[in-house]
């Protein structure tokens, strides 16, 4: 990882999804990989103090630019929102572990809630042309969703609203299990809560007999949304709790083995700082 | 920097990846490329995916590359330019421990020290503290365990730690390559617990002297220690009587009186003082109406405490004659030399590290440009220079 002055190209506004901030950074741009993060400072001040972590939604090694979706969560949050092109923007990263596709995947099965798109669109945009892609995003309503006019052509998608303003009325849980029988590899960020209802759906395959459809929940990866502090791995403010013990999520994720996280012990946040 | 393939698919995702720290260390052992080598061998995976962990695309540049760039940014910030060479930036900041300069890293916000490396010269530190050490592994507190404050942070970690053996043993060997001196901090809830740590530490490579954290407000007990004069005499007496090394007692701005657990340390052997831990804070989250964080309260630190800092460290410099390290809200060379003035032999950079990766050597570079600008022959010279009972003005 490293420290970087990027400089933002472009600021668009995606419905409720928050800010999709284009920002010129031939660094980072050229060591991230899906599933990673960049740490961004709110200003050059000391208040707001902490670093906002944002997930890659977009890799453009060739242009150097990232893409993240900044939510306007509290003054740094608004911020960093806020900047417009031209604006310098201190970047520290990539941080944190990849997705990682096999080889010979021929399916790749991908879940979206809310923000969590920015991992997913990486993968999509990386994978399309090499195998089968199917998205599923889910919002709280249409608002929440990512455009689709913004994914590669030849991905499929699947919508899901919860308000049935868009798509599948309910939760992207509600559409998985018949895509898990085309599935060969699934990969999936969003809020804990969803995580958490993947978990459940693992667990029950764990402990039923071998079906179509077990084997890409039994060794899905998921990326993991929390609070952090340093995001370099040593204040431990980012943990949960996985089968190996505690984790980082900074470090040891924010991607993890779905199988590893141990979603009992309680629901981590959802991104940005209250 | 990507993680690396899994070796077998029922590995998991990210066990078979080392820690960036110790990749660092193997890329500087040029071990780096044969090992990828290795890797791609074992699963069949092209050296370019061993090394990014991305299937290899097609006609794009071989992100090996990246690998080996990242080995020579590593270099070079480790050959780069020291400003501060030449200028005498040397302190005592405990009896018996004089560092090159007088800033060091503040334990729980600088890690073991090897996590950093990675992104800057940790070897122009004074000394780096590592993150509080307790006898046995601890899992630490239910999250959240951190929450923002107006130009601060509130937290309450709970001392996660491996425990002292595993700290020995796991960092002992990295910090001897760090090029740094290393002060343990040291927690616990008994007399006992800190001796053993210390004793478990003794012999660690590059460990120059212990910090005892009594203060740390996180902890069931911890508040005891350094509320008590007694009991924080105690403990640092029964430290003192298993180690040769400098013992620093680390002061918490929550004791009723500040002041006489100083003296009361200073009095049962303590070698020098550290001003101060984090001060008991709270933040509501309104929509769910609880605290934040997951103990309820927690421990505030940023530049909001700097001036409660300041003034424990005037006060406290004028009650004691072992040194005192400042620390609380220090971002720049400027906040430092406020500190030196107020009676501190150094500072400890902490949460402005987190803002600021380099914040800890732009104090360094500060100081030295004051240093020099000023005409001074040592920093030395500073300390102390507002506190009333010398009086010496600044020159300008
Ligand atoms: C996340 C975090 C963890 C900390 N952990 C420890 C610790 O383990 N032991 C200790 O003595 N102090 C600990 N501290 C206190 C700092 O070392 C320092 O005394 C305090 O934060 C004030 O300095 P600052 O404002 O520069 O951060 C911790 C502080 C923070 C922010
Ligand atoms: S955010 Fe500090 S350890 Fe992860």
């Amino acid at each position: 990882m490293i420290l970087e002055e990027g400089r933002v190209v472009a600021n668009t506004a995606i419905g409720e999804l928050g800010a999709l901030l284009q920002v010129h950074a031939p660094g980072v741009a050229g060591r991230a990989a899906a599933g990673q993060f960049v740490h961004v400072r709110p200003g050059r001040g000391w208040d707001p103090l902490l670093r906002r972590p944002y997930s890659f939604n977009r890799i453009d090694r060739r242009a150097g630019d990232i893409e993240v979706i900044v939510k306007p969560l509290g003054t740094g949050g608004e911020w960093i929102a806020e900047r417009g092109p031209g604006d310098a923007l201190d970047l520290l990263g990539p941080l944190g572990s990849a997705f990682v596709v096999r080889r010979d995947t021929r399916n790749l099965l991908l879940v979206a809630g809310g923000t969590g798109i920015a991992p997913m669109r990486v993968l999509a945009e990386r994978e399309a042309a090499r195998r089968n892609v199917t998205l599923v995003m889910g919002g709280r309503s249409v608002a929440h969703l990512w455009p689709s006019e913004r994914l590669p052509a030849s991905v499929e998608y699947v919508t899901t609203t919860e308000d049935g303003s868009f798509g599948v009325r309910g939760r992207v849980t509600d559409v998985l299990p018949r895509l898990l029988v085309w599935a060969d590899q699934l990969m999936a960020c969003g809020p804990w809560p969803m995580l958490a209802a993947l978990g459940r759906m693992r667990d029950d395959a764990a402990r039923g007999p071998t079906v179509p459809g077990r084997a890409p929940l039994l060794e899905a990866q998921v990326a993991v949304e929390q609070h952090m502090g340093c995001a370099m791995g040593v204040c431990r403010a980012c943990v949960i709790v996985t089968a190996q013990g505690n984790a980082r999520v900074c470090r040891e994720g924010p991607v993890f083995a779905l199988a590893d996280v141990r979603f009992e012990a309680g629901e981590p946040a959802t991104v940005g700082l209250p | 920097m990507p993680w690396r393939r899994p070796r077998r698919r029922e590995e998991r995702a990210y066990e078979s990846r080392e820690s960036p720290e110790e990749r660092l260390e193997r890329a500087s052992e040029a071990e780096e490329e044969r090992d990828t080598v290795e890797l791609a061998a074992l699963d069949g995976a092209s050296i370019v995916e061993a090394a990014t962990g991305e299937p290899e695309a097609d006609g794009s540049a071989p992100s090996l590359v990246i690998d080996a760039s990242r080995i020579d940014e590593a270099r070079a910030a480790r050959d780069a330019a020291r400003p501060e060479e030449g200028v005498d930036l040397s302190v005592e900041v405990a009896r018996g421990l004089r560092l090159r300069n007088p800033v060091l890293a503040a334990s729980g916000t600088f890690g073991q020290g090897t996590e950093y490396a990675e992104l800057i010269d940790v070897s122009r530190l004074g000394a780096v503290v590592n993150k509080g050490t307790t006898r046995n592994p601890r899992p630490g507190n239910p999250q959240y365990r951190i929450a923002e404050t107006p130009a601060g942070i509130l937290n309450s970690i709970g001392l996660e730690n491996p425990g002292a053996e595993e700290v020995a043993r796991t960092y002992g060997p990295r910090w001897a390559k760090l090029g740094v001196p290393v002060v343990v901090n040291v927690a616990g809830y008994s007399v006992d617990d800190y001796v053993f740590v210390v004793e478990t530490m003794l012999g660690t490579p590059a460990v120059v002297a212990f910090e005892l954290n009594v203060s740390c407000p996180n902890v069931k007990g911890g508040m005891l220690f350094g509320c008590d004069p007694l009991l924080a005499a105690e403990v640092t007496r029964a430290v003192k009587q298993v180690t040769d090394l400098p013992v620093i007692v680390k002061l918490t701005p929550n004791a009723p009186d500040v002041v006489a657990v100083a003296r009361a340390v200073e009095e049962a052997g303590a070698d020098g003082l550290t001003a101060i831990n984090t001060v008991l804070g709270m933040r509501i989250d309104v929509a769910r109406r609880r605290p934040i964080l997951g103990t309820g309260s927690g421990g505030l630190s940023g530049p909001a405490i700097r001036p409660i800092a300041l003034h424990l460290t005037y006060q406290v410099a004028q009650a004691v004659s072992i040194p005192v390290i400042g620390a609380g809200g220090v971002t720049s060379a400027r906040d430092a030399l406020e500190f030196l003035m107020a009676g501190a032999s150094a500072v400890q950079v902490g949460t402005a590290t987190f803002a600021d990766p380099e914040a800890p050597l732009r104090v360094v570079e500060g100081l030295a440009a004051y240093v020099r600008a000023q005409g001074l022959a040592s920093i030395r010279e500073l300390i102390g220079a507002a506190l009333p009972a010398r009086g010496a003005p600044l020159a300008e």
